[in-house]
């Protein structure tokens, strides 16, 4: 079988229903979700702006360490969303036969990871603007400019939504789904230039954290908070689009093994 | 029970007048054949039962018949629709129930309902409409706001039949709809399928209870190890393999060696399901039990030969033996 089996056509009812599907059960169950949504990063914003912060007088380029930071958070914390997303949730959703009964209906396994990750696209929205509204109340984003997060906010939501099936497609059991946070998310959370510049890393370091999607999307969120845009911003984001053009297939690939037997 | 409810598409058919049509279709997983090239055709309206153990390839059958799962070999049409060519036509003009119930447990009983209908392609209004239909014919109303995971095997079993009505077909396939369920859960099940069939619905279901099959199918194709032994009504299936009469023994513990000595003695063969002894005379005729009857603890009964005596017959196993 080979990786991109082609599909015939995309049927835009199978991903708004699947999307449909996702925003009324998170309307069901918003008094939980609003604790991730908003709470959550309030918490590590007010830790690591305040707390930290105040030790450290000067980094790269930015006027204070808060603001270093922000579009850090913002991005790490984006990417535990569509993450958590597409692996633990989409687990349970394999786990509980809710795909296999829409199944059913004319859907295809391709479209089942379009509404999935356009799900992912607006988690990942949901708790940019929450963190970017209040870190912007706190004074740490200061240019117009930083309403262009919400583009790495949905590059984030893809790449990482896409990358998140490739746990749950495969994973045998929920414990096996803890290899998505202590091999994809934590590393990146610490090492994608989110608290420090990664320039400060030691040389051969460098080079892998580049390889990492959260570096490239920490990059272009910080370009857009700080105003200061040029052109690594851009290949940071040809970096993240073709990453995600060779994620995807497999994911489906993945997946389509997994239900269709 | 509302009108509308009942109120089904017309079938399409296909171009030899039956709806479901399997013509030798093969399943490998590996080198191991699940379903080893068969056919049958399921004409419209008709209530067609795949009867046999777990493992008999049951549900690897209704899954290629419902587009879930792609045949090695064969062909496969649904009303006019190549099932191989174009799974995806075939899941728009039929109902599924697959066998674990598959209910979204982050949604209460309507929107699993209106979610399901949507995702098919109904309109948001059409679907919530059908979605209050379905909840009053299966008498489901009243736990329309209820989480899935408070129902009761019966019910959930209901809901998932309810859901696989949302987009009225004209065709359903159903695995093992009453697999699980207690005795009157199973009935009420059944009542409702009866209603199904006649608003003209087709339906094809699998089953390894040899009740579900008599009281449901017009017809129905024995299967085991991925092949289908034979097909016909179960009327006809029974005369043509089963005992007219089967006599029930319920032994006592301290007279079973007598019974089983002397059976063997008189070379009448029996065997024993359970707690149960049952004999089969020879030719059909009823086996002479006369020997017995100073037996102390042996109280016996006879019935007429049924489904699973035919699956006894044709397969050497019992039907429960799974």
């Amino acid at each position: 079988m080979s990786l991109a089996i082609p599909t015939p056509g995309i049927r835009r009812r199978s991903v708004t229903g699947l999307w449909l599907r996702h925003a009324v059960s998170f309307v069901r169950y918003w008094k939980f979700v609003i604790t991730w949504v908003l709470i959550e990063p309030v918490i590590i914003l007010v830790a690591v702006g305040f707390g930290v912060g105040k030790l450290i007088d000067e980094v790269d380029g930015a006027p204070s360490y808060a603001e270093f930071v922000t579009p850090g958070l913002i991005m790490g914390n984006a990417m535990f969303h569509a993450l958590f997303e597409t692996s633990w949730n989409a687990y349970n959703r394999i786990d509980n036969d809710v795909y296999e009964t829409a199944l059913t209906t004319p859907i295809t396994i391709t479209e089942i990871t379009m509404g999935d990750i356009l799900w992912a696209v607006t988690r990942s929205i949901m708790t940019v603007v929450g963190t970017a509204t209040v870190a912007a109340l706190f004074g740490w984003l200061n240019h117009w400019e930083a309403i262009g997060i919400i583009i790495p906010a949905i590059m984030v939501g893809i790449t990482f939504g896409a990358l998140g099936f490739l746990f749950s497609a495969v994973a045998p059991h929920t414990t096996f789904l803890t290899l998505v946070f202590t091999l994809v998310a934590s590393p990146m959370f610490f090492f994608s230039g989110s608290f420090f510049p990664i320039s400060i890393l030691p040389d051969w370091v460098e080079p892998v954290a580049w390889f990492m999607p959260l570096t490239s999307a920490v990059h272009i969120a910080r370009g857009f908070a700080l105003a200061d845009l040029n052109i690594t911003h851009l290949w940071a984001a040809l970096y993240m689009i073709a990453l995600t053009a060779v994620i995807w297939p497999v994911a489906i690939y993945l997946l389509r093994r997994r239900l269709i037997k | 029970m509302t009108n509308e409810a009942q109120q089904n598409r017309e079938a399409t058919l296909n171009p030899d007048g039956s709806v479901i049509k399997a013509d030798e279709i093969r399943k490998l997983y590996g080198d191991v054949p699940a379903v080893d090239g068969i056919s049958f055709a399921v004409e419209p309206g008709e209530t067609y039962g795949l009867l046999g153990p777990n493992g008999a390839g049951k549900t690897t059958t209704m899954r290629m018949l419902a587009g879930l799962s792609p045949a090695n070999s064969g062909a496969i049409t649904v009303s006019g629709i190549d099932v191989v060519k174009d799974n995806r036509a075939v899941r728009e003009v039929m109902g599924v129930v697959t066998q674990h119930d598959g209910l979204d447990g982050g949604l209460t009983v309507f929107q699993n309902l209106f979610l399901h209908g949507f995702l098919a392609g109904l309109s948001r209004k059409d679907s919530k409409n059908r979605a209050h239909e379905v909840l009053e014919f299966f008498g489901l109303r009243d736990r329309s706001k209820a989480n899935v995971y408070e129902l009761s095997g019966g019910m959930k079993r209901r809901l998932a039949i309810a859901r696989s009505m949302m987009t009225s077909p004209s065709v359903i396939v159903m695995d093992e709809p009453s697999t699980g369920l207690d005795p009157q859960s199973r009935n009420r099940v059944w009542e409702e399928l009866a209603v199904l069939k006649d608003a003209g619905v087709t339906v094809l279901l699998s089953t390894h209870y040899m009740e579900e099959a008599t009281i449901l199918c017009d017809r129905l194709s024995i299967m085991d190890n991925g092949k289908i032994l034979d097909e016909g009504t179960p009327d006809q299936m029974i005369e043509r393999h089963a005992p007219k009469e089967v006599a029930q023994l319920r032994v006592s513990p301290v007279s079973i060696r007598t019974v089983r000595g002397y059976l063997t003695e008189q070379n009448i063969t029996f065997r024993e399901v359970g707690a149960l002894i049952s004999v089969t005379g020879v030719n059909g005729d009823r086996p002479d039990l006369s020997g017995l009857n100073d037996v102390e603890g042996v109280r016996t009964s006879y019935r007429a030969g049924n489904l699973e005596d035919v699956f006894l017959a044709i397969t050497g196993r019992e039907l429960r033996d799974g």
